[in-house]
């Protein structure tokens, strides 16, 4: 802790003010003004450069090729026929002809580019804040080398590159023109001195792929789970489960699922089919094994356990029905069977389609067959042990089995499909034509090629665009993924700590938010130090966006290892190949999933205890980045086994080894198993192996700006983490160069008195969240009650809070009326046109107060809504049309751009207007504490009307003491005392949580402080009414606290109406704040005013304020539709067929109905009194109405016999919608 | 500024029959976004910086007098 005497000899600011002050203005040039800001979105940025060859990442064991060149290469070749052949001669036994292979031997992608079109471009470099002011997207050209050959004598290869469009690049990825630029040359480029990079730029907006939690790689999960029952008959809740990845980090996920007879099914998936397979179908296939080699393969001696034996033998029996005995005549059988699916060469037989299937699907992560046999047996093993229970199931949503899918992986793995779905359609394409004997096929002519080419779709510049702007994944196989939408985000820059956040959070995947259950949501122990306790947002999403803590790495780099089984072997693992190994007494040991020996239990401890040392050491070349999972023996716990991990994806974190004192990294699957202090103070001899480095550590960056946390109540803390992103703060320090739609700016940022050390390491300075405020706890006016928060105001005219809203108007001419849709020249053009009088004087048309000549606004113009914001003339009518501001509050025009097209050839059709909105704090204001205390601006007390202090001392903000009993926000208290000791004596002071214990207490440390400034020791002062001058009855709580101002303010959220737009088929009040229209007073507001009797009211709500309507009720049939009209204007009388004239009333109306069946009964009458017979006949209707006297208007008996009634026009929509279907309704008017 | 620059823009309003053609070119300075120079750009040019060629052009704020009510 900072030292509180005021009588230090020379004073040093802890703020830091000057050395901020200086790095602001000359941002250091050869690294960046806060290095830990590149470092947290390192896996972002690395995952996205694995991709290429010149990654600069470690190679690991590989030859450093990057992602693209490894899918590439899994791609394989594709190969077409010309059907050309003789049958029956070499050339196939169906007569194939001519075999051509094609494949995809490169992929590159360039850094942006300005277009070749331009000329005269002093560089050719685009950068990003070009992408962001013009709207579009960051992005560079790829292209990829075609190569295809002729099976033929004489026939060379030969290769083709093709263009692939423009593919979005991640912004300080190894292929953005920002790589490696100082904090200088950032801003020189127009990016903040902390731009970190990490996302993309699509349309001007920025957008990043969010981190997705996937089941950990290559390690076997038991579970049991009572669905697989349903996969079909005599299966099982038993399965074990494997995701395997590929080099290319393509994955597929392999089930064994345990039947009720004793054997097990492999299940994958194959563009999006699934497929089972007997395990000993496998088995056999990829070894040829005997049975009795895989009896003993999976009995490891354990002849005793007549449980395995009884399996065993039921699975080696069971697939005797099969009758397949060899490896190659398994091979053959899955090749018959798959050969239609694959779609493999026609010319491959069924021995090599079904190998290229184990290749392809079996436990991808291992090459050789003989150890995914081995992979397998282990599995089974496994599967066995589960279903006797000598094993407890896996929990697949502990970050233990958890492993994340990086952004650049994703990315990678979609290019890797696009790819492979152009080469299929290539060979689609020339297949088909082949089919159709098309006379242009031509196998040894490379035009042909070429034109084959030109008509295949190569484009995935625009696939990877929507990808990323949409966030939706269009794929043929999904990817192994269990969501296909939903994987990018836009990192909004609200204010700087929720930009932040963004880059990480972690998801859990959409297909878990729609899940009934909440056991994926739980916080579990298994998280601690990886994912943040605190900050998850309440709601829906709790649980399961999650953000990572603050020191949780994830591995990007791929680690060498090849060394490693053999230097166990050398220090007492038994390997493989070994005969007899028994598998009661030894343990598993594995490598990235992959079986490389057998060790005791005692033995298996030493070794990785030997492995943690030498890799905290650094001998052995051992990486420290491995991850060490030993799992001892237990009875009925997790499979034993000793577990290593040195794959990418991984989380690890930094802790203390006490063996060494050295650094480790540590991975969620290992921590399970050890023993790790939060302080050096809690070490248990003998028990603790590790110590955390700093006790904060699990916390995200968020959760550790919150200064005292460990005072507050913990739902306190992630309300905070909440509203902290919610804040109007400082978003960026290079406003002037981004168009977002939306930005908040806090104009009086101050930095906080309190902060944690950690404000200063993540150089939260250079984005101010809010200002300090003297605050005082006190029930002072009653409009401080419910949370609610008095704001001195005169603190509000000097500027407290005051913030600016900056929203972005595009103004696109492609999109207006009239404008061309060919490419040839425009015919809007921005401008004022002939019929617009610009020269000054009363004849000046009204325009000229907003905008220039050229048809833009000018710069600094008031705009009110609905005044024009440009002006273009269309040349078609020659008339000038304005396009107006289209928000409904006064804002400033802060900045036009005008853009330019892409090859910059043509005139502007495109402007972006920078508005500038004020807000003034006003009533209705939400603020909030860093504690999680929201409370809204209820009145601006004038000063005089304060309460003040001895010292006469004023607060900024007055709030109710009831704020603190319920939510015990304790941190709260302790801030305000540590403020106002931190003002007093020029301190920053240190707010970092666990700093202070129960012998040392925060109480009488800032207690002291406050002493020493001459207060009492507790920070409460004797304070008098402003009102009326006399001092308090009880000394009042004031002190300094940090206040944010939410961007929830009324301005945006105020709804009134009281007539307005109505529905047009309804009549009823429209709804939505944007309309004008009401607030839905709903059936339980209605139930309320029932209940309370208040029958006015509820007629005014519900019937005058909504679609009040007066209408035409017949008395005698009581029809509401049936009104019709006689035109008695000038006293017309209508004289009906028998001559009497028809009663109508004062206005010509009468019952169309009534009048057709009187006249209906009239006629009948007629005939009956000459046929002699009497038949009455009366209207029928279907439902019938009451209705009372009160809501009739008139009688008007006079002549018709209509009635005016009062109903609701709903109603009468609703007569009209029964009639429409053959039902009358009724009226009765009493 | 609004006096001054109204270069032969008060040939006859009335007769705008036609069309887009013979439209006063006039010439406005834009501040390129990039290099930060002053380019002069008529209406109906594109949109190039004479010095960089950067694509971005800010409108200079006006020289017109701005005042509003401080109320």
């Amino acid at each position: 802790m900072p030292d509180a005497g005021p009588s230090t000899t020379k004073y040093r600011s802890t703020f830091r003010t000057l050395e901020r002050e200086k790095k602001f203005r000359n941002p250091p040039k050869d690294g960046s003004t806060v290095p830990i800001l590149n470092e947290f979105v390192t896996p972002h940025i690395e995952s996205f450069d694995a991709l290429f060859d010149d990654s600069g990442l470690p190679q690991g064991d590989g030859d450093g090729r990057g992602l693209l060149s490894l899918a590439v290469r899994d791609i394989g070749e594709r190969v077409v026929f010309d059907g050309t052949g003789q049958v029956g001669t070499e050339s196939g036994q169906s007569g194939w002809g001519n075999r051509l292979s094609f494949w995809i031997e490169q992929v590159s992608i360039s850094k942006p580019r300005v277009p070749e079109k331009i000329k005269h471009a002093n560089d050719i470099r685009v950068y990003p804040f070009e992408a962001r002011e013009r709207l579009t997207s960051y992005r560079g050209r790829m292209s990829v080398k075609i190569c295809w050959k002729l099976d033929h004598q004489g026939e060379v290869e030969r290769s083709v590159i093709k263009d692939c469009g423009l593919v979005p690049v991640m912004v300080r990825s190894v292929r953005c023109n920002l790589r490696g630029l100082s904090s200088a040359d950032l801003v020189k480029k127009h990016e903040e001195p902390e731009e970190f990079g990490g996302y993309f730029i699509i349309n001007g907006n920025e957008r990043l792929i969010r981190y997705l939690i996937l089941p950990r790689r290559n390690h076997v999960i038991a579970l049991i789970r009572p669905s697989f029952v349903n996969r079909g008959p005599s299966y099982t809740p038993y399965a074990v489960q494997i995701r395997c990845v590929r080099p290319d980090q393509t994955s597929v996920t392999n089930s064994l699922h345990y039947l009720s007879n004793g054997s097990a099914m492999l299940r994958f998936s194959w563009r999006k089919q699934e497929y089972v397979i007997p395990i000993m179908l496998i088995l056999k296939a990829l070894v040829g094994a005997s049975d009795k080699e895989i009896f003993e393969g999976v009995m490891m001696q354990d002849y005793e356990n007549t449980f395995l034996t009884d399996r065993v033998e039921l699975l080696l029996r069971s697939f005797k029905m099969y009758s397949l005995y060899t490896g190659d005549q398994c091979l053959e059988y899955l090749g018959d069977k798959f050969r239609v699916v694959l779609a493999l060469p026609e010319d491959w037989d069924n021995l090599a389609v079904g190998a290229w299937l184990i290749q392809k699907v079996v436990l991808v992560h291992i090459q050789e067959a003989r150890e995914k046999y081995r992979m397998l047996l282990f599995m089974l093993r496994k599967l066995y042990s589960l279903v006797s229970k000598s094993c407890s199931p896996d929990n697949p949503d502990s970050p233990q089995h958890q492993e994340v899918l990086l952004p650049g992986t994703l990315y990678g793995m979609i290019i890797k499909e696009r790819l492979e779905e152009a080469l299929n359609q290539v060979r689609n394409q020339i297949m088909l034509d082949v089919r159709n004997q098309e006379p242009s096929v031509d196998f040894f002519d490379a035009r042909y090629f070429n034109k084959v080419l030109s008509k295949v779709n190569f484009d995935l510049g625009s696939k990877m665009s929507n990808f990323l702007a949409t966030g939706n994944l269009v794929s043929p196989t999904g990817l192994d993924l269990q969501q296909a939408s939903g994987f990018t985000i836009v990192a909004e820059k609200l204010n700087w700590m929720r930009y932040i956040s963004h880059f990480r959070s972690i998801h859990r995947g959409a297909f878990f938010a729609e899940l009934k259950t909440t056991a994926v949501r739980k916080l579990l122990p298994e998280a601690w130090g990886f994912l943040c306790p605190v900050h998850t947002p309440d709601g829906a999403p709790c649980g399961l966006l999650n953000h990572l803590s603050r020191t949780c790495r994830i591995i990007t780099a791929p680690l060498r290892v090849s060394h490693l089984p053999a230097l166990l072997v050398a220090h007492g693992m038994t390997q493989n190949f070994s005969p007899s190994i028994d598998g009661t007494k030894n343990l598993c040991v594995q490598l990235d999933g992959r079986v490389i020996g057998w060790a005791r239990p005692q033995i298996a401890k030493q070794l990785a205890m030997n492995l943690r040392i030498w890799k905290t050491e650094g001998r052995h070349d051992v990486p420290l980045d491995l991850e060490i999972g030993y799992v001892p023996p237990s009875r009925g716990g997790q499979y034993p086994g000793l577990y290593l991990f040195s794959s990418r994806s991984r989380m690890m974190r930094p802790v203390k080894y006490l063996a060494n004192s050295r650094n480790d990294q540590i991975g969620s699957f290992e921590q399970v198993y050890m023993d790790i202090a939060c302080t050096p103070e809690e070490i248990e001899r003998g028990v603790s192996t590790h110590v955390e480095h700093a006790p904060t550590n699990f916390l995200s960056i968020l959760a550790n700006l919150t200064p005292f946390s460990d005072f507050n109540q913990s739902p306190r803390n992630i309300y905070q983490c909440q509203m902290g992103k919610q804040t109007m703060g400082t978003p960026s320090t290079a406003l002037q160069h981004r168009t977002d739609n939306k930005l908040y700016r806090l104009q009086t940022g101050q930095t906080p008195v309190v902060r944690p050390e950690l404000h200063n390491t993540y150089g939260m300075d250079s984005f101010p969240n809010g200002t300090n405020a003297v605050v005082a706890v006190i029930s002072y006016t009653g409009y401080d009650m419910e949370d609610a928060m008095i704001l001195n105001k005169s603190a509000h005219e000097r500027g407290f809070a005051y913030g600016t809203v900056y929203k972005s108007q595009i103004v696109d001419l492609k999109d207006a009326k009239g404008a061309s849709r060919s490419m040839s020249a425009p015919t809007l053009h921005f401008g004022l046109g002939h019929d617009i009088r610009t020269e000054p004087g009363d004849k000046q048309h009204w325009c000229c107060k907003f905008l220039d000549l050229d048809g833009y606004p000018f710069v600094g113009t008031q705009l009110s809504p609905g005044d024009p914001i440009a002006a273009y003339i269309d040349d078609t009518t020659a008339r000038t049309r304005f396009v107006k501001y289209k928000g409904d509050e006064v804002a400033y025009v802060d900045e036009v751009r005008i853009l330019g097209s892409d090859a910059a050839d043509s005139e502007c059709q495109k402007i972006q207007v920078t508005l500038r909105i004020t807000r003034s704090p006003v009533i209705g204001d939400k603020f909030s504490s860093r504690h999680g205390q929201k409370g809204v601006c209820s009145q601006k007390w004038p000063a005089i009307d304060m309460p003040f202090t001895e010292s006469g001392m004023q607060p900024d903000v007055i709030i109710n003491p009831h704020a603190f009993p319920s939510r015990m926000t304790i941190g709260m208290l302790v801030e305000s005392m540590a403020g106002k000791a931190g003002a007093m004596h020029g301190l920053a002071q240190d707010a970092t949580p666990f700093k202070f214990s129960e012998k040392d207490t925060a109480i009488d440390y800032f207690g002291e402080q406050l002493l020493a400034a001459g207060y009492n020791y507790y920070g409460n002062e004797p304070m008098y009414s402003g009102i009326t001058g006399q001092e308090f009855a009880a000394d009042i709580y004031i002190g300094v606290v940090y206040y944010q101002r939410l961007r929830h303010m009324v301005l945006d959220k105020f709804q009134v109406r009281t007539t307005g737009p109505v529905d047009p088929v309804t009549r009823q009040p429209v709804k939505g704040r944007k309309r004008a229209g009401g607030i839905r007073f709903g059936e339980m507001e209605r139930d309320a005013l029932i209940a309370h009797g208040t029958s006015f009211l509820l007629q005014d709500r519900l019937m005058n304020c909504s679609d009040y309507s007066t209408a035409w009720v017949c008395r005698t049939c009581g029809s509401l539709i049936s009104l019709g009209y006689d035109d008695i204007r000038l006293g017309e009388v209508v004289i009906g067929p028998s001559g009497i004239p028809k009663p109508t009333g004062p206005n010509g109306e009468y019952c169309r109905v009534c009048r057709a069946a009187a006249e209906q009964e009239d006629e009948r009458q007629r005939k009956a009194m000459a046929h002699g017979n009497n038949v009455s006949n009366a209207v029928k209707t279907d439902v019938r109405v009451a209705i009372s006297s009160v809501n009739v208007l008139g009688s008007t008996s006079k002549g018709g016999d209509l009635d005016v009634v009062a109903v609701p026009y709903v109603f009468r929509y609703l007569c009209a919608e029964l009639a429409a279907m053959g039902i009358a309704v009724s009226l009765e008017v009493h | 500024m609004n006096q001054s620059q109204q270069p032969g823009q008060n040939a006859n309003p009335g007769s705008a029959a036609g069309g887009g053609f013979g439209q006063p070119r006039q010439e406005m300075e834009y501040i390129c976004a990039d290099c930060g120079a002053k380019n002069e750009i008529k209406s109906r040019e594109p949109i190039r910086c004479r010095e960089c060629g950067h694509r971005i052009m800010y409108k200079k704020r006006t020289k017109r007098m701005v005042q509003f009510e401080a109320r």
